[in-house]
């Protein structure tokens, strides 16, 4: 019997049960024909098993605590992580180097915000990381499945952040103003847990919403700052710190941070 | 978000192996547990992209195997396998009963020498005996190229394991085959 000779892949994907049909027939009558072939093959085998018993103990070995830990761990990314600290801590030194040296020079100039400078910072730098994300903008995302899935998927964004932040989070509704929220995410700040809510025009052009629970400050009107592409408008208002940060001018940036005080979920304030 | 107790539990099931791919990859116990550690926190961290009715074990091996390439291009130590430190660790630890020290030391400085594109895919495809079409998605590889790679390290592994590289593979310690 004479036929075509199966290369080296051909041979050691039949090994591995990944040919079929009549290529199996014909790789086995191959084999059955040719014994140095058969020889070959059979030893890929015995490392296959040899590889197999090497490592098997594993499996038997009692799991560490610290893995089962972390399984139920909750908060994994806010409390500490490799995660952040492999992809984010990176794009965040670089970025934030780079933005917070921009910022510095506009903020530090008066004394009243000096106290504010370090989280409009990390708004701008939030803003910078994310906003140009494509796949992962946000941690939890409003805009998938039907419109009773995004219904539910608000109502947990906002309650979650609500209770990480420990100030109400309202997601603000900038549909009148051409943006559509996005989703939000968790971050850190200084003093605990803060929170970014991304908002999407039918452009594509986002801008993002930093809220952070305030620390001392008092309650403050609206600031501007733009430095390169970005400008921001950040404000205290209550219990909460907010920082509009986008590319767009100015005016724009100024009706969207109108539209969102107006919305200021502080009940003592309507 | 917050994983589910659901998704946790399922993750909890596929540690055994998943530590035992890392072990396979990395070699060094703490480093490996390390790499697993990172892999369960990025799985939680992005449990909701994960579909139910995929294979979770896959989905999980696919971070590992991210995971374990960003550790390499990060951290130089991980991606110098140190077969010495190796096999005093399993030695310490007393290995497979029955089982010949030879074999393991040899076969652990053969698996050392392939190259990470060959040895992935081979430990995938015999340890974790995925198909190879999981072995593709979880090292984002086309399926042919999954056949072409274990079939080199098959034959690279034989090649080292022979001897027929005598000198590189076992240093003073001296050879014994595998079969």
């Amino acid at each position: 019997m004479t036929t075509e000779r199966p290369d080296d892949a051909q041979l050691s994907a039949w090994l591995d049960g990944e040919v079929e049909g009549s290529d199996c027939a014909r790789i086995q009558a191959w084999l059955q024909e040719h014994p140095e072939d058969a020889a070959r093959v059979r030893l890929w085998a015995a490392d296959r098993d040899a590889l197999r018993a090497r490592f098997s103990s594993v499996l038997d070995e009692p799991m560490p605590e610290s893995l089962t830990q972390t399984a139920w761990r909750r908060g994994v990314r806010a409390n500490r992580g490799h995660w952040w600290q492999g992809v984010a801590a990176v794009a965040l030194l670089g970025v934030g180097v780079a933005i917070g040296a921009l910022w510095r020079g506009g903020v530090a100039r008066e004394p009243a915000v000096a106290a504010t400078q370090g989280w409009t910072q990390r708004a701008a730098v939030a803003h910078a990381v994310y906003a140009p994300e494509e796949r992962h903008p946000v941690e939890v995302s409003v805009r998938e499945g039907d419109s009773a899935r995004q219904r539910e998927q608000e109502q947990h964004l906002s309650r979650w952040l609500t209770r990480r932040l420990a100030v109400p989070v309202k997601l603000f509704d900038l549909r009148n103003e051409g943006f559509e929220l996005v989703g939000g995410r968790l971050l850190p700040d200084a003093n605990g847990p803060s929170a970014q809510l991304m908002y999407q025009d039918a452009m594509g052009q986002r801008v993002t919403v930093y809220l952070r629970k305030a620390a001392q400050e008092a309650s403050a009107a609206f600031r501007y700052d733009r430095k390169g592409d970005l400008g921001m408008f950040y404000w205290v208002d209550g219990p909460c710190g907010y920082a509009l940060v986008g590319p767009q001018p100015r005016e724009r940036l100024l009706a969207l941070a109108e539209a969102i005080a107006k919305q200021d979920p502080d009940p003592a304030k309507r | 978000m917050q994983a589910d107790d659901v998704f946790r539990h399922q993750l909890l099931g596929v540690i055994p192996r998943l530590r035992r791919y890392a072990r396979s990859l990395v070699f060094d116990n703490p480093a490996a547990d390390d790499l697993v550690q990172t892999t369960l926190e990025r799985a939680l961290a992005h449990w909701h992209q994960f579909d139910q009715r995929r294979d979770l074990l896959v989905w999980v091996l696919s971070i590992a195997h991210n995971a374990h390439l960003d550790q390499r291009r990060r951290d130089a130590r991980l991606s110098v396998v140190d077969p010495e430190r190796a096999s005093a660790d399993q030695d310490a630890r007393g290995g497979a009963p029955g089982v010949d020290v030879g074999l393991r030391i040899d076969l652990v400085h053969a698996l050392a020498r392939l190259s990470p594109e060959q040895r992935e895919p081979l430990l995938l495809v015999s340890v974790e005996q995925l198909t190879y079409a999981e072995c593709a998605e979880v090292l984002h590889i086309p399926v042919g190229t999954v056949m072409s790679r274990v079939s080199r390290a098959r034959a690279s592994l034989r090649q080292f394991l022979d001897g027929s590289d005598r000198s590189a593979v076992g240093g003073s310690r001296g050879l014994r085959r595998v079969i």
